[in-house]
């Protein structure tokens, strides 16, 4: 027992006092409660080392024992796992419905699914002429809109729609991961772009989004050499989107924003 | 479970994987609807099992042959009961790796019949004609491996190893056969100018199988494999220990755990850094996947990793304390001051020096290489401290080594737009960065690699009392297996979620409503429920295999009580 109060107590202490200078030092809560936990974990270690032989055991005994034994670590693991924050699905699923969308439709599997949403819509247009035959057949007055196969007026975008397509693009392919823009993302993986719009024209984005190795920033000579940049985005991403997102990305112009200077090399 | 039986299971499934293969080539059928699970988890649960039986089957050999040539040259029967009590249990898990191989294909194919068909298409030869041979030839050399262990004995043993072997190599072999398809999911070959689908058109079936992460896939599952494979024999050995009504038997499977464990722990210290090397190689292919892993999505299963990391740590260190406290004479043996003054420094130094010169720059060896090999300079100076202090040492620095890796730049793993709440601050952001991360795996290694250095050292100055082990080292070697499936299980999880919603990476989306990234949540639930039906099927394979073994034995093996390591 005495043991256990001992290590319990320099775990406590030990635990607080890096509580304390996570708090002094400004880490988020988060952290300050890790700290602690793994100083707890070094007392529980310790504790255990000095702990008193455990008899052996045999037959029915150590078949419970063993039994429990995993109970626990089923328990700790599950408990562990589910402890840590954890990402929200949600956020992504509608992320990949937009990205797969144009691949869906030119899939055997999109076109399927398409030819049942028309049937289905078909379906639909049809029970409702029923409904409204039936109440013409009644003598009831017709007040709903008759039911018309023309499409829906098609509005051309605006400009202002064009840019949130191209923002829309930045978070779809999480280009945030590697650059910096308006002080968000980045971690110097790829350049800042606050003033990409000032180096570089529409087209120019285009090409270094669709052939990454058309142009190096300037300082990024090693990731540009080990192909960091992914080039997939011509295989993801159709002509319209890619324009969307450069015309967006060209927008920027803030030359307070030290962007390196891109150098074509295509 | 009879020979016929098994062998009719591993006909069964092999007919199975034909059965798919002749299935691939009418295409058509749509998917079928898992109930429960859902498509994606049923197929990750039967291909997870798959994975870990196929893991032992394919690991096991490689130390049951070398245990056999132990044995043989050192003329320890220990060493030869080892490797066929082994055998016995790898026959039964073989036929489990076959029927859960063919319920894989099968599974696979009822919910994802499109890609399958197009994926099996493109390993054809590889799914109809390769791995089916190497199947049953090791089908064949395995039961004649086992079958011929009493008949070739004596002068003969030298070709009942050779045997052992040719079963190791086309075990090898359909590792890395089979690793082609599962490496080419991730990191299908593409050349600069050309989209993937393009270059496939025009790809051989060899450009298919020796993509990027071929090789650093196969290094690591070799070492995980071997690793796997000592902590399950580990595992046998606490269950027949804790079983043993003698105190011979309780020497014997003592030993065998002791054997185990040493294996285990050995292969498990390059585990981390063949995990970096086949990470590195991900990344290099396409540099999305490291953010997506490290900053994103799955950054917080790398968290679990290191949690976990530190546990198998932490058990294996404790099962040497636990061994040398039955070990006479241990509190002779020390060690020199130098060894746990590197061990302290050595987190700290490494991550300055890996700060401003980055690998490969040969600079940070100059500085290091010294670091490490100071210890040996130990002889010349005459302070030293005891066995107990340097491993007490060696734990706390194993504690502060994952802390350090378990020190994330954030802790939201949803979007990398971290917020300050979650974030570190700036002037501490080196403990997140991959020299502090690399400074944390050396030192866990490192303290390891002096505990098993101090054990070796009382091993040889003293006298072990085999059967004498404190009971608590057998709930370490269990918890070394379990944690290794789990953890095994977490990685496979990653390796597979690291496509995101493309069955084959940018080439194959996967339209399906379940291609997002789930939590680790959800993730831990089902590889707990996996790792508790593999546990549960392998404790019952050893109940088997080994229980007819104890009723037939007549002659006592194994050496008497104590016995001098020496």
């Amino acid at each position: 027992m005495g043991n256990v109060i001992k290590k319990l107590s320099i775990g406590l202490v030990v635990g607080g006092a890096l509580f304390g200078i996570a708090k002094w030092q400004e880490f988020p809560f988060v952290f300050q409660m890790v700290f602690f936990a793994q100083a707890m974990l070094g007392a529980a270690v310790f504790m255990l080392l000095d702990a008193p032989a455990v008899k052996t055991m045999s037959g029915g005994k150590s078949a419970i024992a063993i039994v429990m034994f995993y109970i626990v670590l089923c328990t700790v693991f599950v408990a562990g796992a589910s402890m840590w924050p954890q990402f929200d699905p949600e956020e992504e699923k509608g992320k990949i419905v937009k990205i797969l969308e144009r691949e869906r439709k030119a899939s055997e599997q999109g076109k399927a699914e398409e030819l049942i949403a028309r049937a289905k819509a078909l379906d639909e247009q049809v029970k409702a002429l029923e409904v409204r035959l039936r109440e013409l057949g009644a003598g009831h007055v017709v007040t709903k809109e008759p039911v018309t196969d023309a499409p829906p007026p098609v509005t051309s975008k605006g400009a202002g729609d064009f840019m949130k397509a191209g923002e829309e693009q930045w978070q779809l392919h999480e280009c945030f991961n590697c650059h910096k823009l308006k002080g968000e993302g980045g971690k110097k993986r790829g350049p800042e772009l606050d003033n990409i719009g000032s180096y570089l024209t529409v087209d120019e984005i285009k090409q270094k989004i669709l052939d990454p190795k058309s142009f190096m920033a300037e300082g990024f000579e090693k990731e540009w050499e080990k192909g960091r940049m992914p080039d997939k985005f011509r295989e993801v991403m159709d002509d319209n989107e890619v324009t969307a997102l450069a015309s967006w990305l060209n927008s920027f112009k803030n030359t307070s924003v030290n962007t390196p200077k891109p150098i074509k090399k295509k | 479970m009879k020979t016929w039986q098994r062998s009719l299971v591993g006909v069964c499934a092999f007919l199975m994987v034909l059965g798919a293969a002749a299935y691939a080539q009418a295409s058509g059928a749509p998917p079928v609807e898992f109930p429960y699970t859902g498509n994606r988890t049923a197929v990750w649960i039967v291909a997870q099992l798959h994975t870990l039986f196929g893991a032992f089957v394919l690991g096991a050999p490689i130390f049951v042959v070398v245990s056999e040539w132990l044995g043989y040259r050192k003329q320890d029967l220990r060493y030869d009961r080892l490797a066929k009590e082994l055998t016995k249990v790898t026959v039964i898990l073989f036929s489990m790796t076959a029927l859960t191989g063919g319920l894989f294909i099968f599974v696979l194919l009822a919910a994802y019949p499109q890609f399958t068909t197009w994926f099996i298409n493109q390993f054809y030869l590889v799914f109809t004609v390769i791995y089916p041979l190497l199947f049953i030839s090791g089908s064949i050399v395995l039961y004649a491996y086992l079958y011929t262990w009493d008949v070739w004995k004596g002068e003969k043993k030298g070709r009942h190893i050779a045997l052992g072997v040719l079963l190791n190599l086309i075990c090898m072999t359909t590792m890395f056969v089979i690793n082609g398809p599962t490496s080419f999911m991730n990191t299908p070959p593409k050349t600069e100018g050309l989209s993937p689908q393009d270059f496939l058109e025009a790809a051989s079936l060899w450009d298919k199988i020796a993509n990027v992460s071929w090789i650093p896939l196969s290094l690591h599952r070799i070492d995980g494999n071997l690793a796997f494979g000592g902590f399950v024999t580990g595992l046998i050995a606490a269950y027949m220990y804790m079983r043993a009504k003698s105190q011979e038997e309780r020497s014997y499977y003592d030993w065998m755990g002791f054997v185990g464990n040493l294996i285990g722990v050995g292969a498990m210290l390059f585990q981390p850094f063949t995990g970096l090397l086949y990470a590195y190689q991900m990344c290099d292919y396409d540099f999305s996947f490291c953010p997506y892993m490290m900053a994103d999505q799955l950054s917080m299963f790398f968290e679990m990793q290191g949690a976990m990391v530190g546990l198998m740590f932490l058990a294996g260190n404790y099962y040497v304390w636990l061994s040398l406290k039955r070990i006479e004479g241990v509190e002779k043996v020390r060690m020199t001051i130098l060894a746990p003054i590197v061990m302290v420094a050595f987190p700290f130094a490494m991550m300055v020096v890996m700060n401003y010169y980055w690998i490969p720059d040969p600079m940070s060896l100059a500085f290091l290489l010294p670091l490490v090999l100071l210890p040996l300079l130990g002889r010349f100076i005459p302070f030293t401290v005891s066995a107990r202090t340097v491993i007490k040492i060696g734990f706390l620095m194993v504690i502060i080594g994952d802390a350090i890796w378990l020190i994330p730049h954030g802790f939201a793993p949803t979007s990398a737009k971290m917020v300050a709440e979650v974030e570190m601050p700036e002037a501490w952001n080196f403990l997140s960065s991959m020299p502090a991360k690399l400074s944390a795996i050396f030192t866990l290694v490192f303290a390891t690699v002096v505990n098993y250095a101090l054990y070796n050292r009382a091993i040889k100055q003293g006298t072990i009392m085999w059967g004498e082990i404190d009971f608590a080292s057998q709930f370490a070697l269990i918890s070394l297996a379990f944690t290794s499936i789990w953890m095994m299980g977490l990685m496979g999880a990653v390796r597979s979620l690291v496509r995101k919603y493309f069955h084959t990476y940018s080439v194959i989306p996967d339209f399906s409503a379940e291609s997002f990234t789930p939590t680790l949540s959800y993730s831990a639930w089902w590889i707990t429920g996996i790792s508790v039906v593999f546990f549960t099927v392998v404790s019952f394979a050893v109940f088997v295999a080994l229980r007819s073994s104890d009723s037939k034995r007549q002659v006592p093996e194994g050496s008497p009580v104590p016995a001098r390591a020496k």
